[in-house]
């Protein structure tokens, strides 16, 4: 479009665009920033209400800070409490403490220490029972209060002034939270899997579509350059029609062949294993189109003068064509890679996916992240690794792959 | 001096005595392949299933003539018998070697060797990062002038590489495979296929040879024909095993009634089409008659209401029906959304300005991240009381006046009206990005002399767009129009995942022929019908594939679609 | 190093005319022969033929005794150097020019000496790690005679190797290739579009047209004696003229006075010096009919540098004179139509203004002359040096 104007106008144009471009940006990269800081939840964070982009943890301070040794310490708030501003540090989660009722407001507590309050003598019935009256301090002023119960509860200790303490039940107040992502989403996806440890076998399926992945890449790499070279260069009789057979084959949905492939693979006894998930896919029509097509761009009188040097076909493909044809076998290595990597629907048919040890990781998150999901944390730390090595291939393969996704067919 | 003087050759087998060998192994092939023919005739149904034991039956046959003929022709010295002696010896390596792989477990044995590659994780990486090094660092010195400088680095790789391997092979442990295999192999029907492939091996290499072509006359475009045999034979073997006969296959099954497991199978010539295909249209005095209404076995589709008559639509197969009027919605709506967006982008993107390639890139990362990491993250995107499009729509409804959010969050997939709308969302934004990057191959071939022109006439954007961007990308238009729909006519992945309660859900509001296919093939028990399925979906996106290659042929400037 | 033999070959490409028809020709041992003639017209496939690039379709090729039709290049003992050079790329100029010896797998040593005598030869020496596409032109066409030269073949082939570099260039490796020849005694056949570098570079040159092989010849051979009509035009720069022009044979009066002999074209009348009697006798008996008359530019010369009779001077108007330092092409118009063999005009595959109406000649006198467009020029004409072809077959009139 027009770049070369100038002026007001045009640049009035050029910041809408870039806004434009902007917001569709924000559009595409918002679901993966929600993956990546998922995956670093803990899962009672994900299913907080407002949604937040930041992985929480509970705050703590050092125990030195608030004048002990040992553990660091958990912080509270009180939001409720007007009178009790800032964090607070929990130091003593199990102090004793006693609950006060103001006998003018039997709904309210007062919680002080187990020692506080003084017993004025008088007695008062509370819901039939005889109860000492006391006289306790609330808050400044002595109010009369019989002692509902005794029980546990926290000694907080003001963060800012550490010589200022409160004596509250620990549930009256609020975990103070702060970043703090969770790694151990990761280690924990990709263990073994065992519900005794929470390990969901990720790694196990990670390392099988490793393998699937090289091998079908290789696969396609080595009869594409093999199919290709001879399409190109070779004159042989019936290429022409096998030619045009393969070029009709792309025609073909693969949901046409799922079915006659998954009863091949039982007469064979590859179902449930690895290997139905790389040989039939070693071979790519598109693959061995993208090399023809290559090689026909090599000058003819590179190949002839090497056969002048005496040099066999076979040592020309490799040794002559093949070197040349590093972008072509770039991109295609790229596409067989995310085309093996993200491929879900024959694994689905063909791999028990109650058994990790055949699961590829589309399957295994499938099934972590399916209907019945539980630990979305630990699903987003499994979505996060699986999505990873295909983006960064993409990242680094982005010449090849924009130069020929037009002609790839990659969909 | 010429090339001649080369050191001492190792001493050949001479052709004469080679070709009489060659001849007698044909004379031995045809033997065991009629030995073999018996045998697989003679073997009860147990012993062998059916199609291995046609298969066994037809290959022996095969393979006695091939022999016949070859040891015949050898023995003649035919200028023929030398293609023919090629072609049947490698076409039988290839398949006793791949039975002999069978037989050891190379092929199942993919899974331990997974198994082992677990526990060497570490050390692959290692072994990896090392090859990846010695090739970059080959880059890199390539792309100097000056090549072939000091390979240090190089080397060094490939000593990181060799010490990982050590590592690797020892933290693997292949020992289990490795006995395995020796168990394996001392097998008689192993040490006889191992005897097979060898010979055949063996007598492919000794034709193959010049001397020998020599020996038989071969001409220069036999020698040309066997040669493209030769390279395309990889990919043509895979291709026929794995695609064009499979291919038959299906078209075969799907005139059967075909068992997923079990034996239960019967022709049943074109029903399973007529059974996908069957409407009935019946009248009805009630407004929302049921099932007795129609023909026996048909199933209320839909009711209609014309001109004050009820109608009721029904189906054999309701739920292909309705999975077919599911994607056709989906089409309608999924194709626009990801082609029209990636029209305008790719015409800001292709105007070169600072940027843009950044863009680009981001924008094609969601068609290659993979559709079940993506459909999980939309899945707690459309979440209905924590989920980011509520909340954000609340958010809004804040600062908008006119955007009006519901009270509750809005449960997107669970809602019959939003559910497939909500595949769309996730359709189109997978798929824009590429969708760009195709229309800016299409940018390519827009001359720059038109923008000129137009700039020089005083166009505005708009103008500009409509009037010569727009007209120019016509042919890439329609490619990408085509290669969306036939994506989105496969919809399969994206419902599987966040459908809900079950896959198709809810109330079959997401169902789609490929799910339902799958449904039928591998959750119900009929593959014949479900190939039949299969053929019918496939008549569907060949007519689009069709008027893509119309096009393509048609329109030769189709922009970067070559 | 070998002899090149073609037995009545024949080329005929898939549904294509034949691009090289029953061709007859023997290349000697140690011989530069030349292959020249228009683009198209199946030079290089004869080159080809050769190399073992092309199947041959009829006929035999012999390379020394042995009959190598179906003979795969590389068995061939040939090397060839490609219009284009076509090095491998990827390969540095050492990996390039030791390809051959690598495949043949000849020890490393022992490539490593050739190939450094070999650079050494062409002067490649410091180049020899470089990749070829950080090399000049020249350089690279260099690389690819190293190729050709390290193998020590039995016969070299060239694909108009020069066509590629700027003109000066072309100059300097002519005479390098010869040299080299020379140096080497090995076979060469050497393809070319180019006249010039056809009859410097050559022993013998060797004509083609259409697939026709026209005329083998040494480079002088070919100049004075050609042996049809379109020899006559091809070899020569600029090219002779050609004009159609008719014979009136005066009988001489005196006893042993030779026949006085006329032609003339479009208003003009020259007298035929009796030399030219003892070139083209058959141009006697052409009295009354139409010849083609066959001038050389350089056979003109200003009527002052050149003494002749007043009938051995042509009159014409120059309708432009390139002035070139040397000399002065002028240039002019007949007033006849021109020439044609076969209802073809010859030279059309060369020269597209060949279809102007008229015939166009040219003239080339000496470069201290000062010539006007438009001025009429007296050209005496050397007509001892013409020659005269039938205008039906095109052959000469001997
Ligand atoms: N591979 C080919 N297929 C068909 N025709 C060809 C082929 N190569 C050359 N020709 C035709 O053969 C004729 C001679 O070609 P060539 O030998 O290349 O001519 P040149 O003398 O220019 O080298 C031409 O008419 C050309 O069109
Ligand atoms: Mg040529």
């Amino acid at each position: 479009m027009s770049v070369r104007r100038k002026g007001p106008k045009a640049t009035a144009i050029r910041i809408i665009t870039y806004v434009l471009l902007v917001v569709v940006a924000v559009v595409v990269v918002f679901p993966f920033a929600v993956a990546v800081t998922t995956s670093f939840k803990r899962n009672t964070d994900i299913f907080t209400y407002p949604p937040s982009l930041i992985p929480k943890k509970d705050s703590t301070i050092p125990a030195a800070d608030v004048g002990l040794d040992g553990d660091p310490v958990p912080v509270f708030t009180f939001p409720a409490r007007d009178d009790r501003p800032g964090r607070w540090a929990l130091v003593d989660a199990d102090a004793s403490l006693a609950e006060f009722r103001p006998l003018d407001d039997l709904e309210r507590v007062i919680v002080l220490d187990v020692k506080a309050g003084e017993k004025t003598g008088a007695t008062v019935t509370i819901d039939g029972e005889e109860e000492d009256v006391f006289l306790v301090d609330d808050g400044g002023t002595q109010v009369e209060a019989y002692r509902s119960r005794l029980t546990s509860g926290g000694l907080f200790v003001s963060v800012d002034d550490p010589s200022t303490s409160v004596l509250d039940l620990v549930n009256f107040a609020t975990p103070a939270r702060e970043f703090g992502p969770r790694f151990a989403n990761f280690t924990e996806v990709l263990a073994e899997k065992d519900p005794e440890t929470n390990g969901k076998g990720v790694g196990r399926s990670l390392t099988n579509t490793v393998l699937v992945t090289i091998l079908v890449v290789l696969g396609q790499i080595i009869t594409s350059i093999l199919g290709g070279y001879a399409f190109a260069r070779v004159q042989f009789k019936g290429r022409s029609t096998i030619f045009l057979v393969y070029l009709g084959s792309v025609m073909i949905p693969f949901v046409v062949l799922i079915i006659p492939l998954f009863q091949l693979m039982l007469q064979v006894n590859w179902r449930d294993n690895l290997v139905a998930l790389i040989i039939p896919f070693a071979f790519t029509a598109y693959g061995t189109f993208l090399m023809r097509q290559f090689f026909l761009g090599i000058p003819a009188e590179i190949e002839e003068a090497a056969l002048l040097d005496g040099a066999s076909r076979s040592t020309i493909l490799w040794k002559v064509m093949v070197p040349l044809a590093r972008p072509a076998i770039a991109t295609l290595a790229t596409f067989g890679f995310l085309y093996a990597w993200n491929s879900f629907f024959w694994p689905l048919v063909i791999i028990n996916s109650g058994n990790p040890d055949n699961a590829v990781l589309s399957l295994t998150l499938s099934t972590l992240g399916g209907r019945s999901s539980t630990d979305t944390n630990l699903v987003f730390a499994g979505t996060v690794l699986a999505m990873t090595p295909p983006i960064l291939v993409f990242l680094f393969a982005q010449r090849y792959f924009v130069e020929n996704s037009a002609s790839s067919g990659l969909k | 001096m010429g090339l001649r003087d080369r050191g001492p050759r190792t001493p050949r087998v001479a052709v004469d005595t080679g070709v009489q060998l060659v001849a007698a192994w044909h004379l031995v092939g045809v033997a065991a392949g009629i030995v073999s023919m018996l045998l697989a005739s003679r073997s009860g149904d147990d012993a062998l299933p059916a199609v291995i034991k046609l298969f066994v039956q037809v290959f022996s046959i095969a393979v006695t003539v091939a022999h016949l003929a070859a040891a015949y022709g050898t023995f003649r010295r035919m200028r023929r018998a030398r293609t023919v002696s090629l072609v049947t010896n490698y076409l039988l390596f290839v398949v006793s070697g791949s039975a002999l792989l069978h037989q050891l477990g190379a092929f199942t044995g993919i899974g331990k060797f997974g198994t082992g590659l677990n526990k060497a994780f570490l050390p692959f990486m290692v072994i990896v990062v090392g090859l990846l090094w010695v090739l970059v660092a080959g880059q890199l010195l390539a792309k100097k002038p000056l090549a072939a400088g000091p390979n240090g680095l190089r080397r060094a790789g490939w000593g990181l590489v060799a010490l990982a391997s050590v590592w690797f092979v020892i933290a693997a442990d292949p020992s289990g495979m490795l006995s395995m295999i020796g168990d394996r192999i001392t097998q008689p029907l192993t040490l006889g296929t191992l005897a097979v492939a060898l010979c055949s091996g063996a007598a492919t290499r000794f034709m193959w040879q010049r001397r020998v072509a020599v020996h038989f006359g071969t001409s220069a475009s036999e020698e040309q024909t066997l040669s493209g045999l030769a390279f395309l034979s990889p990919n043509l073997i895979g291709f026929s095993f794995f695609f064009a006969g499979p291919l038959l296959f299906s078209l075969v099954v799907s005139f059967f009634e075909w068992k997923t497991t079990g034996t239960g199978r019967s022709f049943v010539g074109i029903d399973n089409y007529v059974r996908a295909l069957s409407l009935d249209l019946s009248s009805s005095d009630v407004a929302n008659a049921g099932n007795e209404v129609l023909k026996p076995g048909y199933q209320v589709l839909m009711h209609l209401d014309w001109f004050g008559q009820n109608w009721v639509l029904g189906a054999r197969d309701v739920e292909f029906w309705i999975s077919l009027r599911n994607i056709t919605i989906f089409l309608v709506l999924a194709v626009p959304a990801s082609v029209l967006p990636a029209l305008v982008l790719s015409s800001i993107l292709a105007s070169r300005l600072p940027g843009m390639k950044v863009f680009r890139a981001i924008y094609f990362i969601p068609s290659v991240a993979g559709v079940i990491g993506v459909a999980i993250i939309w899945g707690q995107l459309f979440q209905s009381t924590v989920g980011w499009i509520n909340y954000l729509i609340l958010r809004a409804g804040e600062i908008l006046p006119f955007v009006d959010p519901p009270a509750e969050g809005h449960p997107w997939l669970s809602s019959n009206s939003t559910a497939l709308l909500s595949m769309v969302v996730v359709f189109a934004w997978m798929n824009f990005g590429f969708n760009t990057v195709l229309y800016l191959a299409g940018h390519q071939s827009i001359p720059k002399e038109l923008y000129e022109a137009a700039d020089i006439d005083g166009a505005n954007v708009w103008q500009v767009f409509r009037r010569i961007t727009v007209p120019q990308l016509r042919n890439t238009t329609f490619y990408v129009l085509i290669t969306t729909s036939i994506l989105a006519l496969q919809l399969f992945d994206i419902v599987w995942i966040l459908s809900t309660p079950e896959p198709g859900g809810p109330n079959n509001a997401t169902t789609t022929p490929v799910l339902a296919l799958y449904e039928e093939a591998f959750q119900g028990n009929d593959q014949g019908y479900a190939s039949a399925l299969a053929w019918v979906l496939f008549l569907i996106i060949f007519g689009f594939t069709f008027a893509q290659f119309r096009q393509q042929k048609d329109g030769a400037t189709s922009g970067g679609v070559s | 190093m070998a002899a090149v033999t073609f037995n009545n070959i024949s080329k005929r490409y898939k549904d294509g005319p034949k691009a090289v028809d029953d061709l007859n020709l023997e290349i000697t041992d140690g011989e530069f022969m030349v292959l020249v003639g228009p683009s198209g017209c199946g030079k290089s496939t004869a080159l080809r033929m050769i190399a073992g690039l092309e199947e041959i379709s009829d006929g035999e090729l012999r390379i020394g005794e042995r009959v190598v039709n179906e003979v795969p290049p590389g068995d061939r003992d040939i090397a060839m150097v490609f219009q284009n050079y076509a090095l491998y790329p990827h390969m540095t100029v050492r990996q390039n020019i030791g390809f051959a010896l690598e495949v043949a797998k000849v020890r490393k040593d022992e490539i490593n000496r050739r190939v450094e005598d070999a650079a050494e030869m062409l002067g490649l020496t410091e180049y020899l790690d470089r990749l070829p596409k950080a090399l000049s032109g020249g350089q690279r066409q260099r690389v690819a005679m190293g190729r050709a030269i390290v193998r020590s073949p039995q016969v070299f082939l060239m694909d108009e190797p020069l066509s590629n570099l700027d003109a000066k260039l072309r100059v300097q490796m002519r005479s390098d290739i010869i040299q080299l020849q020379a140096r080497l005694g090995t076979t060469m056949v050497y393809v070319t579009h180019d006249q010039v570098e056809a009859m410097t570079m050559g022993h013998r040159v060797a004509v083609m047209r259409k697939g026709v092989l026209q005329q083998v010849a040494p480079p002088q051979e070919l100049y004075l004696r050609p042996a049809n009509l379109f020899v006559a035009a091809f070899i020569g720069s600029p090219a002779m003229n050609l004009i159609t022009a008719d014979v009136t044979i005066e009988k001489a009066t005196g006893g042993d006075q030779p026949d006085d002999v006329f032609v003339s074209f479009g208003g003009h009348r020259l007298r035929i010096s009796p030399k030219a009697l003892d070139r083209y006798p058959g141009l006697r008996e052409r009295n009354g009919t139409k010849v083609i008359f066959g001038l050389r530019p350089e056979h003109f010369a200003m009527e002052e540098d050149l003494e002749v009779g007043d009938d051995q001077i042509l009159t014409i108007r120059c309708d432009l004179a390139e002035a070139m330092g040397a000399e002065v092409h002028i240039h002019a118009v007949i007033d006849v139509p021109p020439p044609a063999v076969d209802g073809a005009p010859i030279a059309a595959e060369d020269d597209p203004e060949a279809l102007v109406a008229g015939t166009k000649v040219i003239a080339r006198v000496d470069g201290i002359h000062t010539i006007a467009m438009g001025q009429d020029v007296r050209l005496a004409v050397k007509t001892h040096l013409t020659h005269f072809f039938d205008p039906a077959s095109g052959a000469p009139l001997r």
